[in-house]
């Protein structure tokens, strides 16, 4: 009869899971991931000076149109 | 002309350069240092993904054909209705959705953490791993070693293979974010740590195999359901938190908001399985449980739903010029519509109308094609010119996969919701035969296969214009991927 040894299994498993994502939201409040001054700016991380804020990236279409104007 | 948001960017750009502090002096150089660290591994990854992808679909089409011709192709054992749609299943989830996200992952991490990929050479012991896996299982559902349970049908060994293989995925992962060069962990790197933790606890726990019964199909629904909640969402909306802010050049309306959404995610999906049984020998409390967190959900999903639609607001005119916005934008409207959707179908009496119909599956389709499979494809049309430095060739050809993708899978949802609420209003009509519930499905599923006939054609343009840019053939374009200008290269 395997069903304790599932349920067990189950139990833990979701144990585990629970005590990681615990774990995790602990470690990250700890090291100020949700202070007010990284929430402000963290949203800017995929930004920088050679791609920054306002320059739009993978302008297919209207390059292939310029380019096609230009022959 | 290239479209920009003038207001507020140099402002923001200050705030962005203040942010990372002293990584700043080389940004393209680094780009490129990060996408040569990963390049052939991520391509192989995409490569292999989109056999899979072929595979998976054509068994699709051939099932999709079955249901109105049931006869088609049926004096071969190996291409019977029981072995080719599981076979569809497997090779769509395992082969083209997996590694093709685990690509995407791989790379994000990388440009998230701002350095290079740490311990790169496990990634190709990974994707053979991978591979190997995901053909071993699928040889063994065609050729009738199936394991009869729903997402679980490879054999156990396969299902060890594929979890090596992810242990080799993961570990670079997970190396590579202790290295970071930027502190703050972005939202779309906590989808990334999260499902690289999640993922191998959910398939080791699922196929260690110690369940009979009644509780055995409560493990399968928790793990084919949860396949979802810390894998293929977490993929999906990583990349559509990177991409639609990246590609518009906006950041993110709410970035408190998006973390809101990250947690609330974390805490209520994964308790959502059950709802697969709704009416089954469950215990009532079990699945009880189980609805209500399905509906919680739908506090995650207007999280992200708001934030994607306000952080596009205003800036939909760019969905003329990005391929990758528009099949991320498109993917990202499907998760708000299959999430709410799915809240829904948790309802008991609106259960009892859908389960056991094509409901069911257009619903799955909404989900797994229109919101992850779009998104992917978005996310390749962006990194695949970074890693291989050659732009797509022929954007006619992105255009036409686009739409045959995209109207397909309109078409193919449609007519499956549709189709199947009559067919579940027939099944619960006493007066009604059975078979008249059957007969009365068909012009839908005739609809289902012109939907799906368009989208393997989408699929097919795709592999020949990815082919065609790995073999570098076609006319070359510089496009802003190019970290030199025409002018710039023809001085060099």
């Amino acid at each position: 009869m395997n069903l304790p040894l599932a349920a067990l299994l189950v139990v833990l498993v979701a144990v585990i899971a629970a005590s990681i994502a615990l774990a995790a939201f602990y470690w990250a409040v700890r090291r100020k991931q949700f202070s007010i001054r990284d929430l402000n700016e963290g949203a800017y991380t995929i930004f920088d000076n050679d791609e920054p804020v306002g320059k739009p990236q993978d302008v297919m279409f209207d390059d292939s149109r310029k380019q096609n104007k230009k022959q | 002309m290239t479209p920009e948001s003038k207001t507020k960017s140099n402002d923001a750009t200050e705030r962005a350069k203040a942010f990372h502090q002293s990584d700043l002096m080389d940004d393209t150089e680094l780009r490129v240092k990060i996408d040569e660290s990963l390049a052939s591994a991520v391509a192989l990854f995409f490569a292999t993904s989109l056999f899979w992808l072929l595979l998976g679909s054509i068994f699709g089409l051939i099932a999709s054909y079955k249901m109105h011709w049931p006869d088609w192709l049926g004096e071969y054992a190996v291409l019977t209705f029981g072995r080719i749609r599981p076979a569809h299943l497997n090779t769509v989830a395992y082969g083209w959705v997996s590694l093709a996200g685990a690509g995407a992952l791989l790379w994000m991490t990388s440009r998230l953490t701002r350095i290079p990929i740490k311990w790169g050479w496990m990634l190709f012991i990974s994707v053979l791993l991978w591979n190997i896996g995901v053909a071993y299982g699928t040889g063994a559902i065609i050729f009738g070693y199936s394991r009869g349970m729903e997402w679980l049908e490879f054999p156990r060994i396969a299902g060890f293979i594929i979890a090596l293989g992810f242990v080799f995925f993961a570990l670079p992962i997970l190396k590579t974010f202790i290295h970071r060069k930027v502190n703050h962990i972005y939202v779309s790197l906590w989808y990334i740590l999260a499902s690289v933790v999640w993922f191998p606890l959910l398939y080791l726990t699922a196929n260690f195999g110690h369940y009979q019964g009644v509780v055995e199909a409560g493990m399968n629904w928790w793990y084919g359901h949860n396949l979802l909640t810390v894998w293929v969402t977490p993929i999906g909306l990583a990349m559509a938190y990177y991409f639609l802010p990246k590609v518009i050049g906006r950041p993110i309306y709410s970035y408190y908001l998006s973390l809101l959404g990250f947690w609330s995610f974390a805490l209520f999906y994964n308790w959502n399985g059950i709802h697969h049984l709704i009416g089954g020998p469950l215990p009532t409390w079990l699945v009880t449980v189980s609805i209500v967190a399905s509906v919680m959900m739908v506090i995650p999903v207007l999280a992200v739903a708001v934030n994607h639609h306000m952080t596009t607001f205003k800036h939909f005119h760019m969905l003329k010029f990005s391929p990758t916005l528009r099949f991320t934008v498109f993917g990202a409207m499907a998760y708000t519509a299959v999430s709410l959707q799915g809240s829904g179908m948790a309802l008991r009496s609106i259960n009892e109308i859908t389960h056991f119909t094509h409901y069911t599956v257009g619903h799955a389709h909404l989900g797994v094609y229109a919101f992850s499979t779009m998104i992917l494809f978005g996310g390749i049309y962006y990194i695949m010119p970074r890693l291989s430095k050659w732009e797509w060739p022929y954007p006619s050809l992105v255009k036409w996969h686009f739409w045959l993708t995209a109207i397909g899978v309109i078409i193919y949802v449609v007519a499956l919701t549709i189709g199947g609420w009559y067919q579940g209003l027939d099944m619960n009509n006493p007066d009604k035969d059975f078979m008249e519930s059957v007969l009365n499905t068909i012009p839908y599923l005739y609809l289902r296969s012109l939907g799906g006939t368009m989208m393997v054609v989408g699929h097919l343009i795709f592999i020949y214009h990815f082919a065609l840019m790995v073999k570098r053939a076609g006319p070359r374009r510089f496009a802003p991927p190019w970290f030199k200008k025409p002018e710039e290269e023809s001085a060099v």
